[in-house]
């Protein structure tokens, strides 16, 4: 079945919009490891200011680009899987509230009136407009889930006992984490924040608002992945030519994910006043349970593997793994998928360290810190997402990836330059060195009394891995440019376009894992359960509330003067 | 269909390997009595300012205040072997508390006291590093702690006890300028008076009385070479300028 035309429009501006905000977001990439390695030594350079930049790359790169992927992905997956049309209103609805949202918060932060970073902490204030951007924003992806829902249920009667695609379950579980985890943050924006802005309160619960944005900032990251473990799921195996090992693991590790995203977000905040060292403790044994469902992926997809790669005649112990479309520009995607998965083996274990309670007390809100997380949303989801945008955006308007050479290349790029990157930033953070601050100026500016000679390695692997990345993202949208202006294929026009999905070759049937209901109960109530004591804490011992602050003056804001 | 073996020895794989990280992390935390900064002084109201207080032996107890864009104090000399009990507040952000090299690592909320506990075995400079982002001036908010072994005593830079530092914080001035040498918005305060000071117009001044006087009144009539135009004049008394130049009189390299 093809996809409706508006429908399909409404895709392509989903995936086409952020992928043009992200060559300012992967400019101020490369900008930052300029500043952080001291080659830039200034408070801005060509008219964008560091902390204006660093909050560009994060809220575009980490927020808008992977939510219009999630929303566009799935929608195709839903569509296509259950084989039924889904609201082309809904579908509208939710493009229009996220594209205002998307232009509202980018508007305040290159206007300089919003360099408060990707996580927003008060009391630094931002412009009430930013704030109601990224409430726009956030409802604007609500929409998707509730207009597939009345798909699912007719597809359910019409297919009674039938499995539900395992596509459509990793789509609905990365929605379902969605929900749960943005409505503490919407709370944090709409009642805290956003009144403090506008100068109806005078003051915020920091701690309060902290807490709420980690209940979000943790599931955030299972919300990037979880669209990527679909792509692995339903079309790494076929890629490679053979099928999915397991079908089981599949969905085990969907409903895992929404039982465990929530409830560990204070392993965010283990260096966090306020908060007993029980509180702590339990949602620190929490996250380290999602290494079952992440080990589980790991060992079903390189089963699956060498599976396909024995199929293509691969034999021995190691040997199968020559036998696998590395290098074929016929499918260029299967690299993307590839090296994600092998950086992610990386992201993964130094996840593992970062969870590890003590641990954290050496590694806490260092330069350790982006390295890890540029191996996971920066490695599998980013590849999964570049991958599957330009998969998507040439399978829509039919016309030829150009050149597939160039696009099987991109990834390994890329792999190469985040190896070099983090390497240099693991190393810088296990020095003491500070994430996401301007170091030229003062801790690697010789003149400075602060130099520290010692982060020289670290923060000049970070920048010669960040601009490798960068050369990856030139040559991505040169292929991407390519292939946009290259003619439709006329032989691609004759069928309807559809993704790649997998076959399982176990298709085992588990009852526990085949209904949603149960597992959204558990997981609202171990929610519950393990943030009722911290909450109640900190709303309880009163702690005072914090008037706020512009980030380039030290007096306060007076809010009665911004009243008028 | 009952789950595939190899599948089976995965999951218990992934289990055991859990289980065995958690005991890893329990013996860290209780066997090795290394542990994270708990909810202290509950309900408690935060100190207002910094201090430095020696208990018996070599324990110290150090209470920092932490501001855009300084730790008070910003240097602290102890002996070999001390242990230093740290609290620390906040007068406006959040702001980060680490001191690279040890296992000290806090956040400094409003509201809300940090606390940690650092034994320094070994001689040496540990940086302390502000790694929460806490605006513009963020880079520049460092301190040290000089741990040596040819001293008995503590001493401390920094602390706001006199009152020409008091009047420079309330007026906003230690935002841009700092005390501890970085570079910031302005030049640093550190070792500046009597310093030659050059400026955009090509001349040269040296800061005396008399120079600081015209700069805080009329400010971009003399700016400094290399910083932006930006410091607004600011309204001092008689007696406050006597108290910041008498301050940075004393604050030399």
């Amino acid at each position: 079945m093809e996809l409706q035309k508006n429908l399909q429009r409404i895709i392509l501006i989903e995936l086409l919009v952020p992928l043009t905000l992200f060559i300012f977001g992967a400019y101020h990439g490369v900008m930052q490891v300029m500043y952080q390695s001291g080659v830039i030594r200034a408070t801005s350079f060509a008219g964008i200011d560091y902390y204006e930049g660093l909050t560009a790359h994060g809220i575009i790169n980490a927020i808008v680009l992977t939510t219009f992927f999630a929303v566009a992905f799935g929608t195709m997956v839903v569509s296509q899987e259950l084989k039924s049309p889904v609201s082309i209103a809904g579908a509208t609805l939710s493009l229009v509230l996220m594209l205002l949202g998307t232009v509202m918060t980018a508007a305040m932060i290159f206007l300089g009136k919003a360099s408060v970073l990707y996580t927003f902490y008060p009391p630094l204030m931002a412009h009430p407009l930013f704030y109601l951007g990224l409430v726009l924003f956030i409802v604007g992806s609500w929409v998707p889930l509730f207009t597939w829902i009345p798909v699912y249920m007719r597809w359910r009667k019409e297919n009674p006992g039938r499995k539900t695609p395992l596509g459509v379950v990793g789509i609905f579980a990365t929605f379902i984490v969605w929900q749960l985890a943005t409505l503490p943050v919407a709370f944090e924006v709409l009642v805290q924040l956003l009144p403090w802005s506008l100068g109806w309160t005078s003051g915020v619960n920091v701690m309060l608002s902290r807490t709420l944005f980690w209940f979000f900032g943790h599931p955030l990251v299972y919300f990037w992945l979880l669209p990527t473990y679909v792509l692995y799921y339903t079309m790494l195996p076929k890629l490679a030519g053979g099928k999915l090992f397991s079908d089981f693991a599949g969905r085990f590790t969907f409903m895992a994910l929404i039982l465990l995203s929530c409830p560990l977000g204070l392993h965010h905040q283990f260096a966090d006043p306020g908060i007993s060292t029980t509180s702590k403790g339990i949602q620190g044994v929490l996250t380290l349970m999602v290494a079952i469902p992440s080990m589980l992926t790991a060992f079903t997809l390189a089963a699956s593997l060498e599976l396909a790669a024995r199929q293509r005649g691969g034999k021995g112990l190691f040997g199968w793994w020559k036998q696998l479309p590395y290098f074929d520009p016929e499918v260029w995607l299967f690299p993307y998928l590839f090296c994600g998965l092998v950086i992610f083996l990386f992201g993964g274990i130094t996840g593992i360290i970062n969870a590890s309670y003590s641990m954290n007390n050496v590694v806490h809100n260092t330069a350790w810190v982006p390295a890890h997380f540029h191996l996971t949303v920066g490695g599998p989801v980013f590849l999964g997402i570049l991958g599957g945008s330009l998969l998507i955006i040439t399978g829509l308007l039919k016309k030829p990836v150009v050149s597939g050479t160039l696009a099987m290349i991109v990834p390994y790029v890329w792999m190469v330059g985040t190896f070099v990157f983090s390497t240099g930033f693991f190393m810088g953070g296990l020095r003491g060195e500070p994430r996401r601050t301007n170091l030229g100026l003062t801790y690697m500016n010789p003149a400075s009394p602060s130099y520290r000679p010692d982060w020289w390695l670290a923060t000049h692997m970070g920048m010669v891995g960040g601009c490798i990345m960068g050369l990856a993202v030139l040559l991505y949208f040169i292929v991407l440019v390519r292939s946009l202006a290259a003619a439709p294929d006329a032989a691609l026009s004759q069928v309807p376009y559809l993704l790649p999905i997998s076959e399982p070759y176990h298709d085992e049937d588990v009852s526990a894992v085949r209904n949603f209901t149960p597992w959204v109960i558990a997981a609202v109530l171990l929610c519950v359960a393990s943030y009722y004591a911290p909450v109640r804490d900190i709303v309880k011992n009163g702690i005072r509330t914090a008037p706020g602050f512009r980030p380039n003056s030290p007096v306060a804001v007076d809010t009665t003067r911004s009243k008028s | 269909m009952a789950i595939n073996v190899l599948e089976r020895r995965a999951l218990l794989g992934a289990i055991v390997f859990v289980a065995l990280s958690l005991a890893l992390i329990s013996y860290a935390t209780w066997g090795l009595g290394i542990n994270v900064p708990t909810c202290i002084p509950l309900g408690t109201k935060p100190f207002e300012e910094a201090s430095v207080t020696k208990h018996d032996g070599k324990n110290y107890e150090v209470h920092f205040v932490t501001r855009m864009w300084a730790f008070e104090p910003n240097v602290l000399r102890v002996p070999t072997g001390s242990t230093l009990d740290i609290y620390a507040v906040t007068k406006d952000v959040t702001h980060g508390l680490e001191i690279a090299g040890t296992n000290v690592n806090l956040m400094v909320v409003p509201g809300a006291v940090a606390n940690g506990r650092v034994h320094f075995s070994k001689p040496g400079i540990y940086t302390i590093v502000c790694h929460e982002y806490c605006g513009k001036g963020h880079q520049t908010m460092s301190a040290r702690i000089e741990v040596s072994d040819l001293i008995n005593d503590y001493s401390v830079e920094g602390l706001p006890s006199s009152e020409g530092m008091k009047i420079l914080d309330a007026k906003g001035c230690l935002a841009c300028h700092t005390v501890n040498g970085n570079a910031g918005v302005g030049p640093t305060f550190k070792g500046a008076w009597g310093s030659t000071v050059h400026l955009t117009d090509g001349s040269t001044r040296t800061l005396d009385s008399a120079f600081f006087v015209e700069k805080v009144h009329n400010p971009t009539a003399l700016s400094v070479n290399g910083y932006p135009p930006v410091m607004p004049p600011i309204p001092l008394t008689d007696d406050e300028i006597k108290q910041i130049e008498a301050y940075l009189e004393g604050l030399q390299n």
